[in-house]
C-alpha cells in the first residue's frame, strides 16, 4: 500500500474554533476536526480525492481521518487541527518542558478507504477500555 | 429585548471588549462586532449544555443533584493521594483562585493550559526576560509588524483588524500603509497572504533562524548561503528592516512553542528582540490563547509565585515544569484523581495521557459536553463565565478586563467560583 | 470582640506628644478609646515593651503588574524562601517578591498595619486591586500614574490646567487610586520610541513639553485639588552618576508652588537614595547624600524616602522603563519591559547588591546619610523602596542602623572602602531614637498620607498597635541586634482591635481596607474633559471607555476619602 512521509504540523483554524463553540459532539466539529491537509503532490501520489479517508500514522498511534488537498501546502508538509483526532497521534513525552511535540513530528499517511471516521463517542469509549 | 454595549468575548486572548449583545426570552439572538468564532460562542452559548450534575453509576453518568455531586467529588478529592486541578484558563479569575485554594487544601497539583500552550514562552521568559508593551502601543506606534510561527487569521482573527495591522492610531494616522507586516511559518497561512512579506522557514528550525538575525544585526558575517531554508540575502533584508523601523514588534505563537527546541526558541527570539532596542524601539508579544490563560498566570502568580504547574503535596508551592505539569503527571502515573475546570484535555492531550486521565477518578465542570465530561466519574455543570457571570480575565498583554453577565444560566448552574467554593467548605467541614 | 488593654507600656505616638512615657492604652469597637468600663476586656501585659501605632509604610511595591511580573520572572528568588501553610495562614513563597498573602502576613509580623502601593498605570488598576484584595490583614491603597499619560500631557501642553485638574480626579476616580505618582516625566514617553530624558528640561517628543512643565503642573494640581497626600516623585536620570543636581533642579522647580491649608510639603521625592549620586561616571563615584539634605533642611516643601540599600539579591521593578534597560545593559541580567498605552511604563531587573561592590557600598551609605543628615524626622520616610532597595523584611535592619552608630561601623567595616571614603557616613555619629523611629516608620508616614486615623493612639484612632519586645529605657545602642530581633517580630500586632500577631506569628486575617481619593469637580469641566477622555477611548485606546473604569466589585472593604474641590476651583 502505498504510504508517504511528511512532517505533520496541528494547529486552530477558524472553523474548528466555531465548531468547538456549537459542541464537541456536533457533526460540524467532526467535520471541521478529523481531517488532514496534504500537498496536491502528495494527494495524487496515494491516489486520493478530496474527502477520501486516510490513515495518519505515527511512533504513538495512528488515526483515520478525512483527506483534504491544499495549495499552500508543500509536498511533505501536512496540517491537522487541534482535537482528539490528531492526539491519537501524538506523544506524551515534554523533555521536562510539561509540552508533547505538536508540531513538527514525522508521520505517514496512506489510503485508508472504506474505514470510517470514529465519532468523538467511539474516542471516548476507548479512552475508557484503556 | 435588550442590547447589550461593550460586552467581553470569552474566547480568545485578544478579548475584544466592543461586542454587542441581543437578548431575547432569556436567549442571545444577535452578536455585532464579533468573528466568526465568537458568534458561534454567543449564539450557541445554550447548546450542547449539560442538563444536571451526573455521577458514573455501572459505567452509565446518571442526573444526581447538586449536593450529591459536591459530596462524592469530596470523597474522591479527600481519599486521592495526589490529585491534579486542570484547566482554568476558560473561567475567571476568582475561580481561578478558588481552584489554587482547592489544591492547597488538599495538597494536590494544580495547572493550567500555558503548560500545553505557552508554557515554554515562560520558561525561556524566566531565562532572559521579555521586552513588551500593551497592545494599544503596537496600534499607536508600531511599524513594523512580525507575525511568528501564529496565524491570528485563524487563532485570534479581529487581532490584525484592532491592534496589528490595519487600525489607524496616535503616530499611525495611515494605518495599514504605515505598517510593513511580515509572516515566517512553515506553511503559507491566512496570514501570510496578507503580509508585505513571508518567510517560509523549515519546520522546526526558528532557533537558527531567530540566531542568524540577530548575529546579521550585531554584524557578524555568517559562511552559510542559508539558514532554515531561507537565503542570507533575505536574512539580510529582514535583519536591516528591523534595525531601521521605529517601532517594530514580533508576535509569537505556537509555532515556536510546540515545534523543536520549544524554550529555547523563546530565548533566541527575546535575544533578539533585546539586542534590537540597541538599535530602536522593539518588542515581543505572545499570542496567548484562551481568553483568560494569561489571567490564569497572573492568580497563579500572585499567589503561589509560579504561572503554572504548582504542587502543594509538601503544604507550600513547588514549582517543576515537565514534573508537575498535566501532562506529565498523566502520562507517567502519580496523580490519582483529577478535577478538570473548564478544559478538555481528553481531547486536547496526547492519547497516553488522555488514557490515564480516563482511568482515575476524574471530576469534571463544564457548561458544555465535551469528550472530557463523555469519560469523567463527576460531571457538574456550570454557568458561562463572561455570558452567564461576571469575573475578570487577563487580555493577551496583561490588561484586566470585567467580563459580563448578559443572560442568567438555567436553574441551579452556578458560576464555576461557587462550585468550588462548596467543595472547599465541604472539605474543611 | 472584647475590648483590650495594654498595659504598662513603653509608648511612642509622636502625633500626640507621647514619647515613651509608661501608660495603658484601651481598645474597644476597633478604636483606642479613653477607658473601657466595666467591660470584660483581655488584657496584655506590655511591661519592659515598646508599644508603637501599626507601621505605616508609605512607599512599597506589593501588588500589580509589574510586581507579579517580578513574581513569574524569578522561581529562583522563591525557592530560597517557601513559605508552608499553617492553621491560621496560607502557603506561599517570600523574599524579593512574596506572593501576595504572605506580604500581608510579614508585614502584620513586623507591626505593620497599612501599605502603599506606589506606582499603577491606570489600565491595570483592577489588577492591582485583585492583588490588594489577596493580601490580608493590611489597609492599602495605592498611587496612580499620571505623568506619561497622554491627556495630562497634552493639557500641560496647551496649558489648560483647569482640564488638567479636571482629569486628574478623573483618573483618580476610575482607578479608585489615592493621589498622583510621577515617575521620569517624559522620559518614559520617549522610551516609547526608545530614547529617554537628560534631565527637567529636555524635551518630551512630539508633545513640545518638558519634564519641568509635567511636574509642576501635577503638583499644582494636587495642592488645587487639595488631595490628602502630595505627589510623590520618582526623579528623572535615577542610577545616573552625577544625578543628584538634576534631584536638586527636581526639588527647586516647586519652590514657589504654595501649599493649601496647613500644610508645608508639596511634593515626595521617592527612593531618594537612588538619586542621590555624585560623581561623572562610576570611576569617581561619590555620594550626594550631604547636597541633597542640606537642600532638604533649607527647603520645607520637600519630603523624601530613603529606598534604602540592603546587601543581599533582590529585584529591580519600577516605572521607569528606560532606567530598567539601563540596568539590563549594566548588569546582562534577564529584563523585563512593561509599555502600556498612552499611560505609563515599566521594567523589572533582577538585582544583587553586594557589600564589596565598591558602588553598592556607596549607595547603602547614601539612604542612611541621606536620614541621618536631614534635620527634621517629620520629613523622612524609612523604605527600601520595596523590593528595589531591598526586600521590606529587611526593615528593622535598616532602624538598627539608624539607631546605631556601631552597627553602620560595624556594617562598614565589611563592606567596601569606598563606603567610608566616598561617603560622609563614618563621620555622622547622630543616633535616631525610638521616637524618631516612630515618626520615620509609623507617624510621619500616617500624617504625610492624610490618614487620620492612622499612625497615632489618640482616641478615635483605628486600633492598630504594635508591641516590640524592647526596653526602651534599658536601650543601649552598641546591643542593636536587640532592635532587629524585636521588630522582626513583633510581641503584638493589633488590627481593627483584634490581635493578627501574636510573639511573631499570624493568629488572624481579616481582610484589609482599601483606601482611595473622590474628589468632586464641577461640572461643566468635568463634561469638557469626558469628552476629551471619550474621543482619545475611540482613537487611541484598545479597550472600551466603560469597560475601563474600576468597578465596586474589586474594593471588598472600600474607604473612600471624599473631597470636595468645587468651593475653591
Amino acid at each position: 500500500m502505498a504510504e508517504i512521509k511528511v512532517t505533520l504540523v496541528t494547529g486552530r483554524t477558524a472553523d474548528q474554533g466555531a465548531s468547538l463553540e456549537i459542541g464537541k459532539t456536533s457533526e460540524e466539529y467532526r467535520e471541521s476536526v478529523a481531517v488532514v491537509e496534504l500537498s496536491k503532490r502528495d494527494a495524487e501520489e496515494l491516489g486520493l480525492s478530496e474527502g477520501d479517508p486516510v490513515k495518519v500514522k505515527t511512533d504513538y498511534g495512528s488515526v483515520i481521518v478525512k483527506g483534504k488537498i491544499s495549495e499552500k501546502l508543500n509536498p511533505g508538509l501536512s496540517f491537522m487541527p487541534y482535537g482528539p483526532w490528531v492526539n491519537q497521534v501524538i506523544g506524551s513525552e515534554t523533555h521536562g518542558t510539561g509540552m508533547p511535540f505538536y508540531k513538527g513530528l514525522r508521520a505517514s499517511i496512506s489510503s485508508a478507504k472504506g474505514a470510517s471516521i470514529l465519532t468523538i463517542e467511539e474516542l471516548a469509549n476507548r479512552l475508557m477500555r484503556g | 429585548m435588550s442590547t447589550y454595549e461593550n460586552v467581553v468575548c470569552p474566547f480568545c486572548g485578544c478579548l475584544c471588549d466592543d461586542i454587542e449583545v441581543t437578548i431575547e426570552d432569556g436567549k442571545i439572538v444577535r452578536a455585532k462586532r464579533t468573528c466568526k468564532v465568537a458568534l458561534s460562542k454567543f449564539l450557541n452559548h445554550a447548546e450542547n449544555r449539560i442538563e444536571n450534575p451526573m455521577v458514573r453509576k455501572d459505567g452509565k453518568l446518571v442526573p444526581v443533584s447538586l449536593g450529591e455531586a459536591i459530596d462524592q467529588s469530596v470523597e474522591i478529592l479527600v481519599n486521592s493521594s495526589w490529585p491534579l486541578v486542570y484547566g482554568l484558563a476558560s473561567t475567571e479569575c476568582d475561580a481561578n483562585r478558588k481552584a489554587i485554594e482547592l489544591a492547597e487544601l488538599v495538597g494536590g497539583v494544580v495547572d493550567n493550559t500555558t503548560s500545553v500552550c505557552h508554557g515554554p514562552t515562560v520558561l525561556g521568559f524566566q531565562d532572559v526576560g521579555e521586552p513588551t508593551a500593551t497592545l494599544g502601543e503596537i496600534k499607536n506606534r508600531a511599524d513594523l509588524v512580525v507575525f511568528w510561527g501564529c496565524n491570528p487569521a485563524a487563532a485570534h482573527i479581529r487581532h490584525t483588524a484592532r491592534y496589528s495591522v490595519s487600525p489607524k492610531g496616535l503616530f499611525t494616522p495611515e494605518g495599514r500603509k504605515h505598517r510593513t507586516i511580515v509572516t515566517v511559518d512553515v506553511r503559507e497561512t491566512g496570514m501570510a497572504t496578507i503580509s508585505d512579506l513571508f518567510i517560509k522557514i523549515k519546520p522546526g528550525m526558528d532557533f537558527e533562524l531567530l540566531s542568524a538575525l540577530r548575529a546579521t544585526i550585531k554584524g557578524h558575517k555568517m559562511k552559510n548561503e542559508d539558514v532554515a531554508g531561507v537565503k542570507m540575502e533575505e536574512i539580510g533584508r529582514v535583519a536591516e528592516k528591523m534595525k531601521t523601523c521605529k517601532f517594530g514588534v514580533i508576535f509569537f505563537g505556537l509555532g515556536l512553542t510546540m515545534s523543536k527546541s520549544k524554550y529555547m526558541n523563546m530565548d533566541a527570539l527575546v535575544c533578539l528582540v533585546r539586542e534590537l532596542n540597541a538599535h530602536t524601539k522593539f518588542v515581543a508579544l505572545p499570542m496567548r490563547g484562551h481568553y483568560n490563560v494569561t489571567g490564569s498566570c497572573m492568580v497563579s502568580s500572585w499567589l503561589t509565585g509560579y504561572p503554572y504547574a504548582v504542587d502543594f503535596s509538601r503544604g507550600y508551592p513547588r514549582y517543576n515544569p515537565g514534573e508537575f505539569t498535566a501532562v506529565d503527571v498523566l502520562a507517567k502515573g502519580g496523580v490519582d484523581a483529577a478535577l478538570i475546570v473548564a478544559s478538555d484535555p481528553a481531547a486536547s492531550f496526547p492519547v497516553e495521557a488522555a488514557r490515564n486521565l480516563a482511568k482515575i477518578p476524574t471530576i469534571v465542570m463544564d457548561p458544555k459536553i465535551t469528550m472530557t465530561t463523555l469519560i469523567g466519574n463527576i460531571v457538574i455543570p456550570v454557568a458561562v463565565a463572561g455570558i452567564e457571570c461576571e469575573g475578570t480575565a487577563y487580555r493577551m498583554d496583561g490588561v484586566p478586563i470585567r467580563l459580563r453577565k448578559v443572560v442568567d444560566p438555567h436553574e441551579g448552574v452556578l458560576p464555576d467560583s461557587k462550585i468550588l467554593q462548596m467543595i472547599i467548605d465541604r472539605i474543611r467541614e | 470582640m472584647a475590648g483590650i488593654v495594654i498595659k504598662n507600656g513603653y509608648v511612642f505616638d509622636p502625633l500626640n506628644g507621647i514619647a515613651g512615657e509608661q501608660m495603658d492604652i484601651y481598645i474597644d469597637g476597633g478604636k483606642i478609646v479613653e477607658g473601657i468600663k466595666g467591660r470584660k476586656s483581655k488584657v496584655i501585659n506590655a511591661s519592659g515593651m515598646t508599644v508603637m501605632p501599626g507601621g505605616v509604610d508609605i512607599h512599597s511595591h506589593i501588588a500589580g503588574s509589574k510586581v507579579n511580573t517580578g513574581r513569574s520572572l524569578r522561581p529562583e528568588d522563591h525557592r530560597k524562601d517557601a513559605v508552608p501553610k499553617t492553621k491560621y495562614t496560607r502557603s506561599g513563597v517570600g523574599y524579593s517578591v512574596p506572593t501576595t498573602y504572605v506580604t500581608g502576613y510579614r508585614y502584620a509580623k513586623m507591626g505593620y498595619t497599612t501599605v502603599i502601593e506606589p506606582a499603577v498605570p491606570p489600565l491595570k488598576a483592577k489588577h492591582t486591586h485583585e492583588e490588594l484584595s489577596d493580601t490580608p490583614i493590611v489597609d492599602s491603597g495605592f498611587l496612580t500614574l499620571m505623568d506619561n499619560n497622554y491627556l495630562v500631557m497634552k493639557y500641560v501642553r496647551d496649558d489648560e490646567f483647569e482640564k488638567l485638574k479636571a482629569f486628574v480626579a478623573w483618573l483618580l476616580r476610575a482607578t479608585r487610586g489615592y493621589t498622583i505618582k510621577v515617575v521620569n516625566p517624559g522620559g518614559v514617553e520617549n522610551w516609547k520610541w526608545g530614547g529617554n530624558v537628560d534631565g527637567i528640561d529636555d524635551e518630551v517628543k512630539n508633545f513640545n513639553i518638558t519634564p519641568r512643565e509635567i511636574i509642576r503642573g501635577l503638583v499644582r494640581a494636587r495642592e488645587e485639588l487639595g488631595l490628602p497626600h502630595v505627589v510623590q516623585l520618582h526623579a528623572s536620570r535615577l542610577g545616573v552618576p552625577g544625578n543628584y543636581e538634576t534631584t536638586l533642579k527636581t526639588m527647586q522647580c516647586c519652590e514657589d508652588i504654595r501649599p493649601i491649608g496647613d500644610r508645608e510639603g508639596v511634593m515626595h521625592v521617592v527612593h531618594v537614595q537612588f538619586n542621590s549620586f555624585a560623581g561623572e561616571s562610576f570611576a569617581d563615584f561619590r555620594s550626594g547624600a550631604s547636597e541633597v539634605a542640606d537642600y532638604v533642611n533649607k527647603h520645607k516643601h520637600v519630603a523624601l524616602d530613603l529606598g534604602q540599600v540592603i546587601f543581599t539579591d533582590t529585584t529591580t521593578m519600577t516605572g521607569d522603563g528606560p532606567w530598567q534597560y539601563r540596568l539590563y545593559k549594566l548588569t546582562g541580567n534577564k529584563w523585563v519591559n512593561g509599555d502600556v498605552e498612552l499611560e505609563a511604563g515599566s521594567g523589572v531587573v533582577p538585582y544583587t547588591f553586594k557589600s564589596s561592590s565598591p558602588v553598592n557600598a556607596v549607595q547603602w551609605a547614601i539612604g542612611l546619610e541621606v536620614a541621618l543628615l536631614v534635620e527634621d524626622p517629620w520629613r523622612v520616610y524609612l523604605t527600601t523602596d520595596h523590593p528595589n532597595g531591598g526586600p521590606f523584611i529587611y526593615y528593622p535592619k535598616v532602624m538598627a542602623w539608624l539607631m546605631s552608630e556601631k552597627a553602620r561601623s560595624d556594617t562598614l567595616g565589611e563592606a567596601h572602602k569606598w563606603g567610608s571614603s566616598r561617603t560622609a557616613l563614618p563621620s555622622i555619629d547622630r543616633e535616631y531614637d525610638f521616637n524618631e523611629i516612630a515618626i520615620v516608620t509609623r507617624a510621619g508616614t500616617a500624617k504625610a498620607l492624610g490618614l487620620k486615623n492612622k499612625g497615632h493612639l489618640g482616641v478615635g484612632a483605628d486600633a492598630d498597635v504594635a508591641i516590640y519586645d524592647i526596653n526602651p529605657k534599658k536601650f543601649e545602642p552598641s546591643n542593636y541586634e536587640l532592635v532587629e530581633k524585636a521588630f522582626s517580630a513583633a510581641r503584638y500586632t493589633v488590627k481593627d482591635g483584634e490581635i493578627v500577631v501574636k510573639d511573631g506569628e499570624v493568629v488572624a486575617s481579616p481582610i484589609g481596607r482599601r483606601f482611595w481619593v473622590n474628589v468632586k469637580v464641577p461640572e461643566d469641566i468635568e463634561e469638557a474633559v469626558l469628552g476629551d477622555i471619550k474621543e482619545v477611548f475611540e482613537k487611541y485606546y484598545t479597550v472600551s471607555l466603560e469597560n475601563y473604569p474600576v468597578q465596586d466589585e474589586y474594593l471588598l472593604k472600600p474607604e473612600e476619602i471624599r473631597i470636595d474641590a468645587t468651593a475653591k476651583w
